[in-house]
């Protein structure tokens, strides 16, 4: 019955995971570019949401709110301001560029909100939880894997059947080619960064009512993202969600048997999807 | 009648200088225990462990364009490797340094063959995973003494003198083999190869360069390097932790310094490295303030200036160090 919990829990752990994955999948999908700084967006939009929450007394649904357009604003400037500049063949630019962006972010965030933990209080939300046979079920937690879930398949469709969508696979596919069907795919990137880090917004909200944020964190939630994607599959959004559940389930029953190897577990199973399933699991290839 | 002759040499008279300053300071730096305080001794010790990572990392990303953000996993596997032959095996420190590569580039190896499975930008962050599997692994050793570490306590038979004299030759050996060693291979045949492959890899392997062959031979020697210089600046701190073997802090440095001084170049990182060291005795007080600014210089770099300072430097002047390639010289000669 302990194994089942824990495979339950880790599937909770796990949204917050797929909220994550989906972000960076979509960018590196449509640019090939991944952003280093991805992790420390999170935890800046958490912190920014605990000083407004408690600034301003508002509760977590209203902090969503807002951070879900603060967002969206700071993907677009980051994309019109830095990458579109440097999305090409070559891995280097982007990565060294977001890799600077992620110092500073880091140290700026220590500068305004040290080194403490915080974490927004959700209020009764964070206690409640479900019975189910024996098992404790948070609300929140499958509130998260809920919205997870919700959010992949809205960008699974807004992919398949929007205009937006069909511009995007198109710049992802050629960007030539797509710019001469008069597709600016400058714009169509930034919109595609705007989404990525909108989502992010909500992820920085569910993160800090369900655990706490400092400024360090970021590298982790980075690397949690990056394997989520890895194991679910690049370039597939349903593979994100995937990766990122199974991700969460071997941390926890990691950490089950041994408090010490949690994470490390969920690098191990990572190392093995690399080893024997480099296409990641949810790929028909 | 005119006579014309076209001379092919490689060194510049400023090749000559640098070449002959260079070599000048580092036969310098083994006789420092003789003139030179402590504290002067242990800058320079710093200084050339940072000299010697960031080359290597720039052997990484500038040659085999791959980026790593996970080169302190080899700086750790080094630093370990000499705690733990000095303390289980007994080995003399001093001999155990060349054998500390041995786990750096045991630990590459396979390293590589999973990692290149990632595409590009992925390659960077699994590079990260592994140091951090490293540095998780290595937390959960009793045999290194777990999250707490390693003291090398060896070192306690020689005296403070006998120590400085033995690391400073060590660090004038580590520079020759990072520094020289790269400039010797990259004036071979394999150098040759090596920089075809980084200006385009697909024309490189084209004309018969193995590319594959290629990243996975730089990878092991720059973890290699990367872990001979761990194993010197560990045993200069007498202590090494998980928590600082394997800090991502380490890629950090590898990636400013190189990119600020200039990346693909061999003098990028000395460059880089010296700029580094410099604003980090003047401003590193600062703290965060102070990686804000590192870090944003590195984000300006990268979108304005990817050649970094001795890039800039080379458009004014044509004054290289250590030229890896040849020159044309036209003379005419004649009674004209």
């Amino acid at each position: 019955m302990t194994w089942v919990d824990a495979v339950i829990q880790g599937l909770l752990l796990g949204g917050l995971y797929a909220q994550y994955a989906i972000g960076l999948s979509l960018m590196f999908g449509v640019m090939r570019i991944v952003n280093i700084a991805h992790g420390d967006l999170v935890i800046l939009l958490a912190l920014i949401g605990i000083s407004v929450s408690a600034a301003f007394g508002l509760g977590p649904g209203f902090i969503m709110l807002l951070m879900i357009p603060l967002g969206a604003l700071i993907g677009w400037g980051l994309q019109r301001g830095i990458l579109n500049h440097l999305v090409g063949n070559d891995p280097l630019p982007s990565l060294i560029a977001t890799f600077g962006l992620s110092l500073a972010l880091q140290n700026l965030m220590l500068t305004i909100w040290q080194a403490d933990t915080r974490s927004l209080d959700a209020g009764a939300l964070a206690i409640q939880s479900i019975d189910l046979g024996g098992i404790h079920v948070g609300v929140l937690p499958l509130g998260i894997v809920a919205v997870a879930a919700l959010l992949t398949w809205g960008l699974h469709v807004v992919l398949k059947t929007t205009r937006f969508g069909r511009a995007l696979r198109a710049s992802a596919a050629d960007k030539d080619a797509a710019t001469l069907s008069g597709i600016d795919t400058k714009i169509v990137y930034a919109k595609a960064t705007a989404i990525a880090v909108a989502i992010l917004g909500i992820a920085a909200v569910f993160q800090a009512a369900r655990t706490t944020v400092s400024p360090a964190d970021g590298g982790a939630q980075l690397i949690y993202a990056f394997e989520a994607v890895i194991i679910g599959g690049m370039g597939s959004i349903w593979g994100a969600f995937a990766g990122g559940l199974i991700l969460g389930v071997a941390q926890v029953v990691g950490s089950r048997i041994d408090p010490g190897w949690g994470i490390l577990a969920g690098h191990l199973v990572f190392l093995l999807v690399l080893a024997w399933r480099p296409q990641g699991i949810m790929s028909r290839r | 009648m005119t006579a014309s002759t076209i001379l092919v040499h490689r060194h510049t008279l400023s090749s000559r200088i640098a070449i002959t300053v260079a070599l000048l300071l580092l036969a310098a730096i083994p006789t420092m225990p003789f003139w030179a305080s402590s504290g002067q001794i242990r800058l320079i010790i710093e200084l050339s462990c940072l000299i010697a990572i960031a080359q290597m990392w720039n052997l990484l990303a500038g040659y085999g364009g791959m980026v790593s953000v996970g080169q302190q996993a080899f700086i750790g596997a080094g630093g370990y490797s000499l705690f733990v032959l000095s303390v289980y095996a007994g080995l003399n420190p001093f001999w155990s340094v060349p054998l500390a590569m041995i786990l750096p580039a045991l630990l590459a190896a396979p390293s590589y063959l999973l990692l290149r499975k990632l595409d590009g930008p992925y390659f960077a962050i699994g590079t990260w995973v592994l140091a951090e599997v490293f540095r998780l692994v290595t937390g959960n050793l009793q045999v290194v003494n777990a999250g707490s570490g390693m003291t090398l306590r060896a070192m306690g038979q020689f005296t403070a003198h006998q120590r400085e004299i033995g690391l400073t030759i060590l660090c004038a050996l580590l520079l020759l083999i990072t520094v020289g060693g790269t400039f010797l291979m990259l004036r071979s045949r394999l150098g040759l190869a090596m920089t075809a492959m980084r200006d385009d890899p697909v024309s490189a392997a084209s004309q018969g360069v193995n590319v594959g062959r290629m990243r996975f031979g730089i990878y092991v020697v720059a973890a290699m390097g990367t872990g001979l210089a761990g194993a010197i600046y560990y045993m200069a701190q007498l202590r090494i932790s998980p928590s600082s073997g394997f800090d991502p802090y380490w890629s950090s440095i590898c990636i400013f310094i190189v990119m600020v001084g200039g990346i693909g170049r061999l003098e990028g990182p000395i460059v880089g490295a010296l700029l580094y060291f410099t604003a980090t005795r003047l401003f590193g007080h600062y703290g965060a303030s102070y990686m804000i600014v590192l870090g944003l210089l590195t984000l300006l770099i990268a979108l304005f200036s990817p050649g970094g300072l001795w890039g800039l430097f080379g458009k004014l002047r044509d004054w290289p160090w250590f030229p890896v390639g040849h020159r044309l010289e036209y003379r005419q000669r004649g009674d004209a």
